[in-house]
């Protein structure tokens, strides 16, 4: 289609996302909210013990995790980049928490400071790698991963930290039955989603998303939406990583090796755009409660564990599809 | 002989198409005309077959033509020189031109580079492109670009050769060029359908025209003895004038934006001028002569290496965009609304309102106003009377017109009283053209903007700027004051701007 030519004036395609539409929910998490209560109920018909409040408890906290991970990933897909340094940021983290704690008997509280410091300034770096040496997230996430995780083995010797009991009260604990966890993650996510929505700084980071070349030549200091987007992904794989330490009652250094896999498929499966500009908080937490419930349904179905990651990958790719299907036929939609 | 018959085509709420019936002879240049909308793309996809008609048939030497695809029709001869560029950025020209017919050393599959070379070669210097066949395409500029599109079609020896905007960034000569091969071609029997905005080419070139008007054929006549305004009626249904927009006086006017031996290097070579308020200042030259560089400058998107800038009689020092913007007011209309002007997949509100979200926020809970954001789009798209369905439309989906009025709503909104607007109407039809020209005066002349027109549309130029300054080889090589006061001729204006380019 040549540029100047209108498109014929067709009313807005509306399963189309736009990156900032004010559409209470769109399509796309609608179908996300309707697969989810679909899984549910499945699931609850297949097992007595899905309803019970332990299962909902251990449900609802790993999925906090989930989005805390797709979150710190959703950050940087946001302004079109990529990171895959999320996990070995979280197991760095975890390292300096575990030195904190454990070999050098800080107080708690220092602790957690220091050890979310190392994520928002391993994220700020990538930031900074990327805008000042115009270097691809791809290459430099890359190498900071490698970085991360070789310092990681290195300090700790693969065995694990002590924590003291106090500690683990956030990451075990619930109010009335609800996981400290997952109340703390639905207000980090609520805010999320009113930042991208309505203030200056989240609409900013979208628009530097969408066309960053535009945004610039708005007016729009793309480069340090860029690293602002770094260091939020850094400060939530930190955190995530310290709230996993609380609930594991030890600082392991394996922690967040399998986050990178799970960062793409619960930020995808929410319907973040991997172009960028495109993100729901709603989505991304729907994302993170059917990538659950399929990770207890198989274990649920007594599914071979070993074929585990096969489903999500499938999943992952189900994900894609919709989403393209969906295209296709809104552009469809329109030709005819 | 490529005919058309009967073709009809709908689109929701649209009919793209009402039973258009046009015959393309061999040997012949025929323009196809029309506005943004009167379906000439429409027309162009059913021939290439990227759409079905609804109903009637596309003939082509008597047979009905049933392209399942693109690659069908390339493969019955007919190309496509489309005016988005269509090139493989990564590779050389050579493989650009030669890719679905690499020469291979006998049947060994082993590709052989000096044969191609010598082919591509003999196709680049038809289109006049002096630059060896191995250069990457990503080097190239946009004009080299095109041509080598062309190259491309004429390497596939392309019966019927469709060409849509062709000479939209090509130089003068480069297009004279262009259309010397043309008549070549047309004298071998080559059916040539050339699509155009510009008026000039389509008498220069053509010899029929048919027009197009909401979606239905207007006529098609022969260019000998059509005149301008008639074409121009058919087009647009009235009459158009091409008379200076009206006098702005500007010379008494405060001095807004003063620029003293600016220099980027290999860009621009000490470029001085004064913008004062209430004026148009013109800045005429060929793609490279240094008026866009110069003004990526202006406003901190690329760094001063020499030089000083004053804005409002104080030095300034422009980092970035956003201190354009923020500090001096100075917005910027970038000559490529697609790629750097707009966030397409974005609602019409948030292009409009982008530059002015601080404004909008809500003390205590950081929060954009909703109805104040509303209120400005709303406002914005009312004064620029732009054709949309509402602030939530898809910005994608307007018409390139009304794209282009969002872009300079942006920063009439941000109250910018200093506007650098860099080709306003590329790619933009007639009618939405003298819009933004009005739009443009009212704002210099009403509302005391300063603004700079970038343009190589010399009649966009000389009908709306009061004075121009010319731009040739990374300097100003001339200036022309006074073009609104109603003493000097558009031929002599234009006399005097063909003196300075050479």
């Amino acid at each position: 289609m040549t540029p100047n030519e209108p498109r014929p004036e067709a009313p807005p395609p509306a399963c189309r996302p736009t990156g900032d539409r004010r559409e209470r929910i769109s399509g796309r998490t609608l179908g996300l909210i309707i697969s989810t209560a679909a899984l549910f109920a499945l699931l609850a018909l297949l097992s007595q013990s899905f309803l019970s409040g332990y299962t909902m408890f251990v449900i609802s906290r790993q999925m906090a995790f989930y989005v805390l991970i797709a979150l710190s990933q959703a950050f940087v897909l946001v302004i079109g980049q990529m990171s895959l340094a999320v996990g070995a940021i979280g197991s760095i983290t975890t390292i300096v928490l575990g030195l904190g704690l454990d070999t050098w008997g800080l107080p708690p509280v220092l602790a957690v400071v220091m050890a979310l410091g190392v994520g928002v300034f391993a994220g700020w770096l990538n930031g900074a790698l990327i805008t000042r040496l115009k270097i691809d997230s791809f290459i430099v996430t890359l190498s900071m991963m490698f970085i991360y995780m070789g310092l990681r083995s290195g300090i700790s010797g693969g065995s694990p930290y002590k924590v003291p009991e106090a500690f683990t009260f956030i990451g075990q604990k619930s109010l009335f039955g609800v996981p400290y966890v997952f109340l703390l993650v639905l207000a980090l996510l609520g805010g999320a989603g009113y930042m991208y929505r309505n203030t200056v700084f989240g609409r900013r980071m979208l628009a530097t998303g969408g066309n960053a070349a535009a945004a610039r030549l708005s007016g729009i200091a793309t480069d340090r939406m860029v690293v602002w987007a770094h260091i939020l992904s850094g400060a939530f794989a930190a955190l995530a990583a310290v709230l996993w330490a609380s609930k594991l009652g030890s600082a392991a250094p394996e922690t967040g090796d399998d986050w990178l896999i799970i960062s793409f498929a619960v930020a995808i499966i929410g319907g973040t755009g991997l172009n960028g500009g495109i993100i729901s908080a709603l989505g991304v937490l729907m994302g993170s409660a059917i990538f659950m419930l399929i990770k207890h349904g198989l274990v649920e179905v007594k599914a071979n564990p070993y074929y585990a990651n096969s489903f999500l990958g499938l999943l992952i790719l189900l994900a894609i599809v919709v989403d393209r299907v969906r295209e296709i036929y809104s552009d469809k939609q329109k030709e005819k | 002989m490529l005919e058309l018959r009967g073709i009809n085509k709908r689109f929701p709420g649209v009919q793209a198409l009402d039973d258009v019936g046009i015959a393309f002879a061999p040997g012949e240049i025929h323009a196809l005309v029309g506005e943004n909308g009167a379906g000439k793309s429409t027309l162009i996809k059913i021939i290439t077959g990227i759409y079905r008609p609804d109903a009637g048939e596309v003939l082509f030497e008597g047979a009905p033509l049933r392209f399942r695809s693109y690659r069908d029709s390339l493969e019955r001869g007919i190309d496509i020189v489309s005016q988005e560029i269509q090139v493989i950025p990564e590779s050389t020209i050579a493989e650009n031109l030669m890719l679905d017919k690499l020469i291979t050393r006998g049947r060994t599959g082993i590709i052989d580079w000096p044969a191609i070379h010598r082919t591509a070669r003999r196709y680049l210097d038809m289109v006049g492109l002096p630059l060896p066949p191995d250069t990457v395409i990503k080097r190239l500029s946009a004009a080299h670009k095109q041509l080598v599109q062309i190259a491309k079609a004429l390497a596939a020896e392309a019966r019927v050769l469709l060409l849509d905007e062709p000479t939209s960034s090509l130089t003068e000569h480069e297009a004279r060029n262009l259309f010397g091969l043309l008549r070549g071609l047309r004298d071998k029997g080559v059916t040539i359908i050339f699509v155009s905005h510009k008026f000039e080419e389509v008498f220069a070139l053509c010899d029929k025209v048919s027009v197009l008007r909401d979606g239905r054929l207007v006529g098609t006549r022969r260019i000998d003895g059509l005149t301008r305004a008639e074409l121009v009626t058919m087009m647009i249904g009235r009459d158009v004038t091409q008379a200076h927009m009206g006098r702005l006086d500007a010379e008494a006017g405060r001095e807004m934006l003063r620029a003293e031996d600016v220099v980027r290097k290999g860009k621009v070579e000490s470029a001085s001028f004064t913008l004062r308020e209430g004026e148009i200042l013109g800045f005429y030259g060929l793609v490279g002569a240094g008026r866009t560089e110069l003004a990526r400058v202006l406003i901190g998107e690329d760094r001063l290496d020499g030089g000083a800038i004053h804005v409002r009689g104080k030095k300034a020092r422009i980092r970035n965009v956003a201190d354009s913007l923020e500090r001096y007011r100075i917005g910027y209309v970038t000559e490529n609304r697609k790629e750097e002007g707009l966030l397409l997949e974005s609602p019409v509100r948030t292009n409009v309102t982008i530059s002015v979200w601080p404004r909008l926020v809500r003390k205590l809970t950081r929060y954009i106003s909703r109805t104040r954001e509303l209120g400005i789009t709303r406002d914005m798209i009312r004064d620029l009377s732009i054709r949309v369905t509402g602030p939530e439309q898809r910005t994608e989906d307007l018409s390139g017109g009304n794209q282009q009025k969002i872009c300079i709503s942006k920063w009439l909104a941000a109250d910018c009283d200093i506007l650098i607007v860099d080709e306003p109407t590329v790619g933009v039809d007639i009618g939405a053209k003298e819009q933004i020209h009005q739009i443009l005066w009212d704002l210099a002349r009403h509302r005391k903007k300063a603004i700079i027109l970038i343009s190589s549309d010399m009649p966009e130029i000389i009908r709306v700027a009061s004075r121009i300054l010319v731009f040739k080889d990374r300097r100003i090589a001339g200036e022309i004051a006074g073009v609104d006061d109603g003493t000097k001729t558009y031929a002599e204006v234009s006399a005097a701007i063909g003196r300075y380019l050479n």
